[in-house]
């Protein structure tokens, strides 16, 4: 199920490496990852026993750059071999794009070969695939050991259907990457083909708007637009490229949406750590300035529809997040935000940071009250 | 199945994010991935930047995978919820609808009952835009990548692997 993410523009496929135990499943993934460039590859998480024998799977991120503006990655991942880990070499299969089936050479493991290919239908068949339409490629590996079965054998006992098919030796790194080249071209052709309507879309959709997305159009509710017309819009701003780098900014540009925000607040200020320490004091200060003046916020908490029973105003523990709220122009709630921020902040005279200002009001007003009450009693019993 | 392409558009993710930082914020946690059962990562939102989220979104979704086999050998047909607790940082995950996982990591700086409830509600949320999300591609307008996308990534394959 390839994943095609218009937002972070990436398209996204997984691709499983299947075989036997001990057939170089891992090996090949290990090979590729001490070839490709550090910038293409991610880490290669390997969750193994301690005879490092593959216990649940490996993966293997690899990013093979920008295309069209949007960012090709794959992911690779191994199964367990051995027969007793089926449950979970199962698992590792959902959501399969194409499948790599590592055979080992060796005559004496052909019987494990067949078991583990046929193991390999029937647990893509429990999730709904069928083994002839998924892409698959056949790598016989182990070629460089003495002895082994020759292509011809291999290929009439394990590939009657005529599958592409390499050897390698996994360990040498011969024929990884002929294999890994093959599947993921098997992929994006499968992928390709399932798109084949979308040339259709796209044209009805230029036809129907301009090349350029209207301004408005992305910022506009869920249900404005129909939805074929919004498909068709991102199918060819998106993946077609001429116009995708144009979909956000009108949406920047036009309406700050809290997306926007969210983005900017987490890739340009780091303020977690610093802002956590000083949030249960400014919690405080706006809990009682929101106590004060309830009405403030009324209007704005319907519209900004807070979590039922969660953060109403009778609510014992508020919550208000007053670390993010001057940046947070959330498109209903910011007004009453910064209204509470405001007045959290103005007591404290900018001595410090918002939150500690109002613990240090309190003393100063009872030592007043204080007085006066004593002066009451003076005047009232004639002390001086 | 293989065919049902997980294509999400801007809009939606919008929508998504939002609800995501919404809840950061409500439950004082640090970050929150929406992660693909599949182990594809859909978005994630606050300080993500320190975390691999490409590996923790596939060791996570095979954590939840592997908890699923687990629920149904107990008779059970999915623990909804999972918690892992550490002595710094926690994480919790909650299903999201049918195909997708909410993952909040957190500290000490808030309790894991405000983000049981923040996710929970969060997770109903999301749910339903997932379901718009899935009646949008689900028509016969099902939509791949186009022919000169995949063109091009095949011709970068010879540049990047080579022995």
């Amino acid at each position: 199920m390839v994943s095609i993410n218009y937002s972070s523009r990436e398209v996204c496929c997984k691709i499983v490496y299947y075989g036997p135990g001990l057939s170089g499943k891992t090996t090949n993934l290990q090979y590729v990852h001490s070839k490709v460039p550090g910038n293409t590859r991610g880490d290669l998480i390997s969750l193994a026993t301690e005879a490092d024998r593959t216990l649940y799977f490996d993966f293997l991120p690899i990013n093979i750059g920008t295309i069209n503006g949007f960012a090709a990655k794959f992911q690779l991942y191994t199964v367990p071999g051995q027969v007793y880990y089926n449950a979970t070499r199962k698992l590792v299969l959902r959501g399969v794009d194409g499948v790599v089936f590592v055979a080992d050479s060796q005559p004496d493991k052909l019987d494990e070969n067949i078991e583990s290919l046929m193991n390999l239908q029937e647990n893509l068949e429990e999730y709904g695939y069928n083994i002839n339409e998924l892409p698959l490629v056949i790598q016989y590996n182990k070629r460089d050991l003495p002895g082994v079965m020759s292509i011809e054998e291999l290929r009439a006992k394990l590939n009657p259907e005529g599958r592409p098919d390499f050897g390698a030796s996994a360990t040498v790194g011969n024929g990884v990457f002929d294999t890994l080249k093959m599947i993921i071209k098997l992929v994006l052709d499968r992928a390709k083909s399932a798109g084949g309507a979308e040339s259709q879309i796209k044209s009805q959709s230029v036809e129907a708007q301009p090349v350029k997305p209207e301004p408005e159009q992305p910022a506009r509710p869920y249900p404005a637009a129909s939805p074929q017309s919004t498909h068709g819009d991102a199918a060819s701003a998106g993946v077609s490229g001429g116009t995708a780098v144009s979909t956000p900014p009108p949406t920047a540009a036009q309406e700050p949406t809290p997306v926007n925000i969210a983005a900017s607040e987490s890739g340009t200020q780091p303020p977690s750590g610093g802002s956590y320490p000083s949030a249960s004091p400014a919690r405080q200060t706006v809990d009682t300035d929101a106590a004060a003046e309830p009405k403030k916020e009324e209007p704005t908490a319907a519209a900004y529809r807070p979590f039922p029973g969660s953060r109403d105003e009778s609510s014992p523990r508020k919550i208000t997040p007053t670390a993010f709220a001057p940046a947070q122009p959330s498109a209903e709630g910011d007004a009453s935000y910064e209204r509470n921020v405001l007045k959290s902040e103005t007591p404290s005279g900018g001595s410090g940071p918002a939150g500690l200002g109002s613990p240090g009001m309190a003393p100063p007003l009872r030592r007043r009250a204080h007085k006066k009450k004593r002066g009451f009693f003076k005047r009232l019993f004639g002390i001086k | 199945m293989s065919d049902d392409t997980l294509i999400i558009y801007e809009e939606e993710i919008n929508k998504i994010e939002s609800l995501m930082t919404r809840m950061l914020k409500g439950a004082e946690a640090k970050c929150a991935l929406l992660v693909d059962k599949d182990g594809h990562l859909i978005t994630r939102q606050g300080f993500t930047h320190s975390l691999d989220t490409t590996a923790l979104a596939a060791l996570l979704a095979g954590s939840f995978a592997s908890t699923k086999e687990i629920a149904r050998l107990v008779g059970e047909p999915e623990f909804s919820v999972l918690f892992h607790q550490g002595k710094k940082d926690h994480i919790h995950m909650s299903l999201v609808g049918e195909r997708s996982i909410l993952v909040v990591i957190f500290d000490d700086r808030t309790t894991i009952g405000m983000v049981r409830l923040y996710a929970k509600e969060t997770a109903v949320e999301l749910a339903t835009i997932f379901e718009q999300v899935m009646a949008k591609s689900n028509p016969k307008t099902q939509q791949g990548i186009s022919n000169e996308f995949a063109d091009m990534a095949q011709d970068k394959l010879d540049d990047i692997f080579h022995d």
